[in-house]
């Protein structure tokens, strides 16, 4: 996707603003793109830009109406440690650490396909765990601590958490944990079978790609 | 008060003598001379990516004058994050940074004890200043960042008598060292800035007590007879912008001038202190 | 730093602020000039139990009470030999000329305290070091402090914030600093030379740190002040409130000090005998007779960077911009500024902008003028 890379250190001219869109690690100045990062720059042509550029969205851009070329600094290939701030919009996979009647606490381990260094917290709300039924949802019946959930951003949340949700059918729990401590597998959209013991335990489960 | 817990020398105390060289004497009086021109800085040496457990890192070194028993300067910094606030921090729509100056305990003449003083507090704030210009503080918001500089070793000279040296004017050059340390470790670590910043120092000095003062780039205060008057200057290179300044001194203010001046050679010390920058994060990448 | 006093605005009001600071003339919030300075009360030697004290109180509620403590100490370093009487090669010198009287850095110490900030806080710790940094920048001020080569003063400054800190308290604690020290008065010294020093009792004979004029009780020298300088846009506003400072592009603190030697000459006998010449030279003569020394300048960090930007219609969501994304929390794109809405300025300030501000408080009848007039018209009591 990218017809032509080469590297950019931070504050080093891109190019004008009237012929690039921002992409990320990029920033205006005096109608002028710069980079803002140390890293590889890409520019992608606008007819594969609106596809899913999952791999270090900083910032996803606003198509503007005359379809410009993005032009983007990404570290992937500089460092291999990236620090990514999950985002709306994003899928992530987290780890359930406790559960309440209100909510499930949840640590964001991967976001998009990067795995995140730090620890950032995550919230899935009762009423966001499930589109329909809301009122029917209970968190114990959909969680357990230690689940793996895959869940996406919807709001950069308060000081802690960002608030996720598993409204959709592909969102849920992907792992789980028996309470005999093995491994399960789903056996419908709303619940896992331990293999060994024969018994069902209910969660908000994930649909299977 | 007197310490009871530990056996205390005697009370009355004396200073034990110290005879002063004349040989040694004459060997300082002409030390104290810079051979660089006016306009040179000291070469300088920088690398990043030294931490391996940190998000980014830098290491700075800057030569010592050539003469031996100098230590140059030497700053290792160390960025952690950008990662998440602590709870009970308020919501932040920015990046907030804090950013921690430290000398090692041995890093200069004095000992320094392992808590921060107010000098090193000092300079954390101006550190502090000179990266919050330069870095685009709403591409992470919710998050922090810790910059943490080490002074490894202080750029004094152990030769001269504590009464030479002011350390007043090291803490300058110590200054303008942590903000381009700190400026590569940012770049290393992946969090988005303007432009990449460094520090210069420049001096307005006087080398006899007769002559005429003259402006020097990246002074060593030892070299001298007196510094007048000093600035460090965090510059942005490609927005022609300053993030901080930090000026010291005595000067007419009638002579607006000789202070532009002074401004005008502490960006030339901080654009030559960008190009080893610039040099260094071009290696990273390949 | 500047930064931990938020002023609460949003972006809209910071950028009703920014623009209305930013037109010629500027139109500031209180409805001051833009070097119009906030109106204060100010008296001295309010603490009788101190060797000089001051209390200042701005009109908007914001009080400092400054006290200066002073102490004998030991010089370091000083021969601390016997003076033996009569000894041969060990002459008592009596009479020191001022190039020997060398002072230290560390004869001073300055403690600052604000209310509602820990004593490690960096706000602290910046405010501290500016304020002695002045003070003590050409090393005038600790030779002040000179007894003999055995001994000096060592000065306790105590500079405490009563109110909590409404705006960036750097000019009221270097005011009142500066007015406490005028005010301070060390004991009159009764021993000679190098002996161990003792001192009058009589607290009406005592010496002034900063001499005065036998004639009008006025000083000749006088301790650094600091002011505080900003711009906007083109502008260049002084003694910024906080809500100014939250949308200042650059701020400085500029020490500005006085020297003594010519001020002394022109309150003297030159200004007289120029007065018979012409009159009007010798009212320039007198203006330009301050000879004012540019002693620090600090780059505060403004605010201003940690304000909220707005959104402009454009981007915005509700406003029926393109829907593209569904979630409206979305972050907003880098975009160009536009007009009316609010952008928390990035990088920092023209070289040249930080020039003018310097001009601007150094130039002759300048704003370091008019403070200074100011504080001579403080009475000293």
């Amino acid at each position: 996707m990218a017809s032509s890379s080469s590297i950019a250190l931070p504050g080093q001219l891109l190019g004008p603003a009237s012929k690039f869109q921002p992409g990320p690690g990029t920033h205006i100045h005096q109608s002028n793109l710069y980079s803002s990062l140390l890293g590889v720059v890409h520019i992608s042509q606008p007819a594969k830009a609106p596809g899913p550029t999952k791999r270090l969205t900083k910032i996803t851009p606003a198509p503007a109406p005359a379809e410009l070329p993005t032009v983007s600094v990404s570290r992937s290939g500089v460092s291999e440690k990236r620090e990514v701030l999950p985002e709306v919009g994003n899928t992530v996979l987290c780890r359930v650490i406790r559960i309440t009647p209100r909510q499930a606490v949840v640590a964001i381990l991967i976001c998009g396909d990067t795995v995140l260094h730090a620890e950032w917290q995550g919230l899935i709300r009762v009423q966001d765990v499930r589109a329909t039924e809301k009122d029917k949802v209970k968190i114990y019946e959909s969680f357990r601590p230690g689940d793996i959930v895959r869940a996406e951003v919807i709001s950069l949340g308060d000081q802690a958490n960002f608030y996720l949700s598993t409204a959709r059918n592909e969102l849920g729990v992907l792992l789980a944990t028996s309470e005999a401590g093995n491994n399960m597998f789903p056996v419908n959209w709303k619940e896992y079978q331990d293999p060994e013991t024969g018994v069902s335990e209910p969660r908000k489960v994930a649909r299977p790609y | 008060m007197t310490d009871r817990r530990r056996i205390n020398g005697p009370v009355g105390a004396t200073i034990p003598l110290v005879f002063e060289d004349v040989e040694d004497y004459e060997q300082v009086a002409t030390k104290a001379a810079r051979s660089r021109a006016p306009n040179a800085v000291r070469k300088m040496y920088l690398k990043t990516g030294v931490t391996p457990s940190a998000s980014g890192s830098a290491y700075l070194e800057i030569e010592t004058s050539g003469k031996g028993g100098v230590s140059g300067l030497k700053l290792s910094c160390t960025v952690y994050g950008p990662r998440s606030l602590p709870r009970s921090s308020p919501f932040s729509p920015h990046i907030i940074l804090s950013t921690h100056v430290k000398y090692a305990p041995f890093a200069t003449k004095q000992r320094r004890g392992y808590l921060r003083d107010p000098a090193e507090r000092d300079l954390g704030s101006h550190l502090e200043a000179a990266l919050r210009g330069a870095i685009i503080a709403d591409r992470w918001p919710k998050s922090g960042v810790d910059i943490i500089v080490s002074i490894i070793e202080g750029d004094q000279d152990r030769e001269t008598s504590k009464t030479q040296g002011d350390e007043a004017w090291d803490i300058m050059n110590a200054l303008s060292g942590c903000i381009t340390v700190a400026s590569a470790a940012l770049a290393d670590a992946g969090i988005d800035c303007v432009d990449t910043v460094a520090g210069g120092v420049a001096a307005l000095v006087r080398d006899t007590a007769d002559s005429s003062p003259s402006i020097v780039v990246d002074p060593i205060p030892s070299e001298h007879e007196k510094i007048l008057a000093s600035c460090c200057v965090a510059y942005l290179p490609t927005r022609n912008e300053v993030t901080n300044l930090w000026y010291k001194g005595d000067l007419p203010a009638s002579d607006m001038e000789l202070y532009t001046k002074l401004v005008e050679k502490g960006i030339q010390a901080s654009t030559n202190a960008n190009r080893v920058l610039l040099e260094c994060l071009g290696e990273t990448v390949n | 730093m500047a930064s931990t006093q938020h002023a609460l605005l949003s972006p809209a009001e910071l950028a009703y602020l920014h623009a209305a600071l930013s037109l010629t003339p500027p139109i500031r919030p209180d409805g001051r000039s833009p070097a119009q300075f906030r109106p204060l009360v100010a008296e001295t030697g309010i603490l009788p139990g101190t060797n000089g004290s001051a209390r200042i109180c701005f009109a908007d509620g914001t009080e400092a009470i400054v006290g200066v403590k002073a102490e004998v100490e030991r010089t370091r370093g000083g021969y601390e030999g016997e003076i033996v009487e009569g000894g041969g090669a060990e002459e008592v010198v009596t009479d020191v000329n001022d190039e020997e009287k060398k002072g230290e850095s560390d004869w001073v110490e300055m403690t600052v305290e604000i209310p509602g900030l820990r004593d490690d806080d960096a706000t602290t710790a910046f405010l501290g070091a500016m304020i002695s940094e002045a003070l003590l920048a050409d090393g005038g001020f600790s030779r002040r402090l000179w007894i003999n080569r055995r001994f000096h003063w060592k000065l306790y400054l105590d500079i405490l914030l009563i109110s909590p800190p409404l705006s960036y308290p750097l000019p009221l604690l270097s005011l009142t600093t500066h007015l406490a020290l005028l005010a301070t008065r060390l004991p009159r010294l009764k021993s000679e030379g190098d002996e161990d020093p003792f001192f009058d009792d009589d607290w009406a004979a005592a010496r002034y740190l900063y001499p005065r004029n036998k004639k009008d009780g006025k000083t000749t020298a006088r301790p650094p002040v600091t002011l505080l300088v900003m711009a906007v846009g083109n502008n260049i506003i002084f003694d910024p409130a906080k809500e100014e400072l939250a949308v200042a592009d650059v701020a400085l603190a500029v020490s500005i000090g006085e020297d003594a030697t010519t001020a002394a000459t022109a309150t003297g006998d030159d200004a007289s005998l120029m007065m018979d010449v012409d009159s009007t030279t010798a009212a320039a003569a007198i203006t330009s007779a301050r000879n004012l020394r540019l002693l620090s300048i600090r780059t505060i960090d403004p605010p201003s960077r940690l304000t909220p930007s707005g959104v402009p219609n454009a981007t915005n969501t509700a406003y029926g911009a393109a829907t593209t994304q569904k979630q409206p929390e979305a972050r907003t794109a880098e975009a160009e500024a536009v007009e009316g809405v609010w952008r928390a300025p990035r990088g920092g300030a023209k070289p040249l902008v930080m020039a003018a501000l310097v001009h601007k408080v150094l130039e002759k009848g300048g704003i370091a003028d008019e403070v200074l007039d100011a504080l001579h018209a403080v009475d000293l009591g």
